[in-house]
């Protein structure tokens, strides 16, 4: 069995989607191949790799409500070039809400129907920056906490702290990684999957604030903020 | 302001609204930065004809788009315009119409009106009218709307 992963952010490192679709890859067995759609030049090595695949698991960003725009000129190329494979979608949004993904999961069950292959659905994740984040952090505190723990001839007690850190990202990211193991026992089996949306496990009005100060931080050290951050601009061009 | 974005080739609508876009394909798709909200707002990062974009269409009263279907979505020229102007809204975060939206840059639009041209099956259609609706909250207009048609017919402007 062999499964191409495909990860369409057009970002070239740490991406939300490289990361779930790393993440999904480690649960699913057998051939593996984890390919970057950024460019048309990437089309081709992924076309020879899907040749001989059984699924192909698009993990992508949302994009104003859809799938980038980067993306589509590939799934038109896609079409009637392949048969017999089984698709499943990734599709993470920078909102809280999962079920923001809905009309990016029918674009993909549409393009299946099209391409005749085989739909078998898809994971819509909410909070795919704030998950970013937190996968970077949980490296950041566990390496931190080895450090520790090696400077201070090898004192595990103080791995408690940290272990908590870690425990509070994992309860946040509990519905993703349920979800996505789910989703990886059935790309294993080669079944349907359906399509399940999820989020991280915070309430709406808490993530928004989270946001707020995720961007203000962010705005500040790109000195957005002192640049019109709100203003109402007029074309120059 | 009205404003008319059309994926169209070889066809002139230059009469047809106060400023007309044609989305040609020769431009960048957006790279994902953010620096429109972050560093230089209102303004993307790629110096290509798409650079302030987000200005003309945040001051749209009323958008008309005109897009060939890609399964139940805009086409790639049109949606690479779409994914480089999201400094229409700015990155702060609010709830419109019960979902986490971004608040935003300009004011709340008139209405929408999406016209889709070729083969579109009834699943698509249905994806269609979500998809706008979406957009339609999304980008604060009060009003939407979506029509279909197999061939582009000009008398529908």
């Amino acid at each position: 069995m062999k499964t191409v992963f495909i990860d369409c952010s057009p970002k070239q490192r740490l991406s939300a989607s490289g990361f779930v679709a790393t993440f999904t890859r480690m649960f699913v067995f057998g051939r593996k191949v984890q390919c970057k759609l950024r460019t048309p030049k990437d089309f081709q090595p992924i076309f020879e790799e899907i040749k001989d695949a059984d699924s192909i698991v698009f993990c992508m960003p949302l994009y104003v409500d859809g799938i980038p725009s980067h993306i589509l000129p590939f799934l038109k190329e896609m079409e009637n070039k392949f048969t017999n494979k089984n698709v499943y979608v990734i599709a993470n949004n920078g909102f809280i809400e999962g079920r923001q993904n809905e009309p990016l999961m029918q674009n993909m069950e549409n393009f299946c129907h099209r391409a005749n292959l085989n739909w078998c659905g898809g994971l819509g994740i909410g909070g795919g920056v704030m998950m970013n984040v937190m996968r970077i952090m949980f490296c950041v505190v566990c390496a931190l906490s080895l450090l520790q723990v090696v400077l201070n001839g090898f004192d595990f007690s103080l791995l408690k702290d940290s272990l908590d850190d870690a425990l509070v990202i994992l309860i946040l990211c509990c519905g993703i990684i349920s979800f996505d193991l789910w989703l990886a026992y059935c790309i294993n089996n080669g079944k349907e999957y359906g399509k399940h949306y999820t989020r991280i496990m915070l309430p709406s009005f808490v993530f928004i604030v989270c946001a707020d100060i995720f961007f203000t931080i962010i705005s500040l050290f790109q000195g957005g903020i002192f640049r019109g951050w709100f203003s109402k601009k007029k074309p120059t061009m | 302001m009205k404003v008319l974005l059309h994926d169209l080739k070889n066809i002139d609508l230059t009469n047809k609204a106060d400023q007309v876009i044609v989305a040609d394909g020769k431009y960048a798709p957006c790279q994902g930065c953010f620096k429109c909200w972050t560093k230089h707002p209102a303004t993307c990062a790629l110096k290509d004809s798409l650079q302030e974009m987000c200005r003309i269409l945040g001051q749209a009263d009323e958008l008309t788009i005109i897009t060939e279907n890609y399964y139940g979505g805009y086409s790639p020229n049109v949606k690479r315009l779409l994914d480089r102007s999201i400094g229409t809204s700015t990155p702060m975060s609010t709830y419109r119409g019960g979902l986490m939206h971004h608040t935003l840059r300009y004011w709340k639009h008139d209405s929408l009106r999406v016209i889709v041209y070729g083969d579109i099956v009834e699943a698509e259609k249905e994806t269609w009218r979500q998809m706008v609706k979406a957009n339609s909250l999304n980008n604060g207009f009060t009003d939407y709307s979506v029509e279909f048609m197999n061939e582009w017919e000009g008398s529908v402007l």
